[in-house]
């Protein structure tokens, strides 16, 4: 039974149902079992006033991260331990709003700018939710040429995460000063890959992880710039693309597109097992050093990803058949609870997402007087009234206190459980599941997933990512790192089978459709950004928007406690992170550890950009935070 | 000499999208072979790339940057400045790049980045258009309208004449941006 705290059932064909003789089988004062929780706020107030070495650190901004957010803790520099921590996003995104009342067509452009990275996710999330609710299916040309934009743009994503955002917390620059002793033993440590990426010691090899002057620092700028060259070659300009549509892409594919692109897809060969292996020696480095680093940003193994990059012999566009068509991605849909796999089928998934407000800055959209969209799915799986499909949008930044409301986030949860979101869900679901299509390039075993990377200047590797037992911000960055090596043969992969089918005269890559005016249509787009999970819940009434619901992966990461006082996962992962870092003075405490719990989720809150407000339109991020904001 | 003027901006967004009107007004009489006009609204890094592209012998000898900036003077001044060249601490140059990879346009990133990569040439000017009204939307204020011809007047000046910077004193990158890292990295 893979729901433990919804009350769904699966009958003996495996449909799930509700249990019966519930009078309100999704009441919100049902509980998740067994899972933590945060210290009260009024809790943490006594324990300030009464010890002087408790003490509020805040972090707003979050600096090198993308957008607006904040973070506010509470810490115990005897101890060396976080008592509170709050996950603040400091932005209202607003586009479910923008939304309504549209043209769905214009939902792959506007959408797409809610971020400055990843806006190719956006627009394929919502071509995908378009074109189910509009039964349109694309050729498979243009299912491939899709799957590989998107694999480009997560080449341009992994670089930056790894080497610009979460690198330099582990540079000389950073680790030096923070942690002496750990610097002067990196000094005298051998790297492992040494022969892969050339550095002989470890304290070379953060030096290098410098910022603004390390090569691996100037190195993946220029990987960005790589990465991007190819996009455009399919989808026109980056970071919004012009190209892709519902039904697939109005790219024009050519031989010299597709040699243009492996002139630069093939550079992703060497830097890949480059990055594997630098990523491996830091992660062992610093857990053979110190032990308890393994605590630094743990938490539960609980997380969730939509899969991504279909099939052309499988995705039909359908709801009905998307279980079946999610099976055969490139990568496997699935929920882990507590480092176990629980399913991997598209509809449980959808059926037991969740999305709550009672610390976010949205009024409810349930309760007396407020009518359930829909009971169920497309197939008659029950839904929530908390589902994206019944959710309504209704800010209302009140009561900003840490008691009440503090972020514009909402608290998704699937399974009334905090979930993490992250490529690294991609790697472990489809490590476990063993559900890849046949390829020369990525295996699954069941605990891990081998990638198999051609010759460069390098010669052929065999890279493996294995399922790891304990959950941490470095397990996290290293999973990432594994990431650029299995995004880069899922291109490769789909780049021969494009020249497959261009040999045999096939050129088509879009379906011509209408948007429908009468009656009303569900769709739901299931993709990923780079970093993880990302789902475009859309509603049209007589061809115009009714509803539009976004949940991406900084969504669930950076949720905020929920109403039975379960934190976020930013949140848990700080409150379990123990402060490592070398000093005694507070003065000088800079919180390396909790920053380094909170940058390996690679946040990203540029969503918020670019809102109406009463005040104008935010082009660039205000940080504010709520803290000190009691009333 | 080569010259960049080099529009720096968000469309649809009523007064701010000013530069893309003087860009508009300046395509439609181009300055000479010797001036590009380029629209620069994009990732700084991406701009540091191309700068650093051009041929060595070919290089760009001055850019004049134009953007609308609000700092509470009568809607639709024009103001111009050379910049110093004097970059913010470390800690900003890296919150500067970690902005403009995650999508942030901003004029102050661009000029920090690119003259902490060394892609800008030693004269960088900046006109600066005030807006009034920032909202989505395609028309400008009238003040801001009634500026654009004085602006484009300003631009064509500072690119094409060789002496025009004499005139300008150097100034440096205004704070109102750079100080928010709090030395934290």
């Amino acid at each position: 039974m893979c729901f433990k705290n919804l009350p769904v059932e699966f009958d003996e064909r495996g449909q799930p149902f509700l249990r019966g003789g519930i009078p309100n089988p999704y009441a919100a004062s049902t509980a998740p079992a067994n899972v933590p929780l945060q210290l009260s706020a009024a809790q943490v107030e006594e324990l300030v006033r009464r010890n002087g070495h408790i003490q509020s650190v805040d972090f707003d901004p979050v600096t090198r991260v993308a957008g607006a957010l904040a973070f506010h803790a509470v810490a115990d520099l005897k101890e060396r331990r976080v008592l509170e921590a709050r996950s603040v996003a400091t932005l209202f995104r607003g586009y479910e709003v923008i939304m309504v009342g549209r043209d769905p067509r214009d939902a792959i452009y506007i959408t797409s700018r809610a971020c400055g990275v990843c806006g190719g996710v956006h627009s394929t999330c919502s071509a995908l939710a378009i074109e189910m609710a509009i039964d349109c299916v694309p050729p498979p040309l243009g299912i491939l040429v899709r799957n590989l934009a998107l694999a480009l743009e997560f080449l341009y994503d992994h670089p930056l995460h790894l080497h610009l955002l979460a690198g330099p917390d582990y540079s000389a620059a950073i680790v030096e000063p923070t942690n002496p002793s750990l610097f002067a033993r990196a000094k005298k440590t051998e790297a492992r890959h040494a022969a892969v990426h050339g550095y002989p010691t470890m304290a070379a090899l953060m030096e290098d992880l410098n910022p603004l002057t390390g090569k691996l620092y100037v190195e993946a700028l220029h990987m960005t710039r790589v990465a991007r060259e190819a996009y455009v070659l399919i989808c026109g300009k980056y970071p919004h693309p012009q190209t892709i549509v519902p039904g697939g892409m109005s790219s024009t594919i050519t031989p010299t597109v597709m040699n243009e692109m492996y002139l630069r897809l093939s550079q992703f060969f060497d830097y890949s097992k480059k990055i594997s292996c630098i990523w491996d020696d830091i992660t062992d480095f610093f857990f053979e050093a110190n032990p308890a680093y393994r605590q630094v940003g743990q938490r539960r193994a609980n997380m969730i990803d939509t899969g991504i990059f279909d099939h052309p012999d499988h995705y039909d566009a359908t709801y009905r058949n998307a279980a079946a068509w999610g099976d055969h991605r490139w990568a496997t849909p699935g929920a882990v609870v507590d480092g176990k796999l629980v399913t991997t089928d598209l509809h449980t998934l959808n059926i037991g997402i969740e999305e709550f407000v009672e610390h976010s800055y949205y009024e409810e959209w349930t309760g007396s007087g407020q009518k359930q969209r829909f009971a169920g799915d497309p197939t008659g799986k029950p839904l929530s009234p908390y589902h994206p499909w019944n959710k309504i949008t209704k800010p209302r930044p009140e009561g900003q206190n840490w008691k009440e409301k503090y972020t514009w986030d909402t608290a998704p949860r699937w399974d009334r459980l905090g979930m993490e979101a992250g490529c690294y869900a991609r790697l472990w679901n489809t490590a476990v599941a063993q559900k890849l299509p046949a390829n020369p390039f990525i295996e699954s075993t069941g605990h891990s997933l081998k990638v198999r990377v051609p010759k460069g200047a390098l010669p052929e590797m065999d890279l493996e990512w294995h399922v790891p037992d304990v959950w941490n911000a470095f397990e996290r960055n290293r999973a990432r790192a594994h990431c650029v090596a299995f995004t880069a043969m899922v291109a490769l992969n789909n780049w021969l089978a494009v020249m497959d089918r261009m040999k045999d005269g096939d050129r088509r890559t879009s379906t011509p459709f209408e948007i429908p005016k009468t009656g009303e249509r569900r769709g739901v787009g299931f993709w990923s950004a780079g970093r993880g999970y990302l789902t475009h819940h859309l509603v049209l009434d007589r061809g115009a928007v009714a509803n539009y619901q976004i949940v991406t992966p900084s969504t669930w990461n950076a949720s905020p406690t929920d109403r039975w006082g379960q934190p976020g996962p930013y949140e848990e992962a700080v409150i379990n992170t123990p402060l490592l870092e070398e000093t005694d003075d507070p003065k000088e405490f800079r919180g390396i550890d909790v920053l380094r719990a909170i940058r390996s989720f690679d946040p990203c809150m540029p969503c918020t950009t670019h809102i109406h407000s009463d005040a104008g339109v935010v082009t660039r991020e205000v940080n504010t935070c709520a803290c000190g904001v009691e009333d | 000499m080569r010259v960049l003027v080099g529009i720096v901006g968000y469309r649809n967004l009523r007064d701010f999208s000013a530069p893309f009107a003087i860009l508009e007004q300046l395509e439609a009489t181009p300055p000479g072979q010797d001036v590009l006009l380029e629209d620069v609204s994009y990732n700084p890094i991406a701009v540091v790339q191309w700068l650093e592209s051009e041929p060595p012998d070919a290089r760009f000898g001055r850019v004049v940057f134009v953007a609308a900036v609000g700092r509470g003077r009568p809607a639709g001044t024009v103001t111009s400045w050379r910049w110093d060249a004097v970059l913010p601490s470390d800690a900003d140059v890296q919150q500067a790049v970690a902005e403009a990879v995650t999508g942030i346009i901003s004029l102050e990133n661009t000029l920090v980045i690119a003259g902490y990569f060394k892609a800008l040439p030693s004269e960088v000017v900046v006109v600066e258009i005030e807006p009034l009204d920032h909202a989505f939307g395609a028309e400008m204020s009238p003040d801001v309208q009634a500026a654009i011809e004085p602006a484009c007047a300003r631009v064509l000046e500072l690119a094409q004449r060789r002496d025009a910077l004499q005139q300008l004193p150097p100034l440096p990158l205004p704070r109102r941006d750079y100080q928010k890292t709090g030395g934290r990295w």
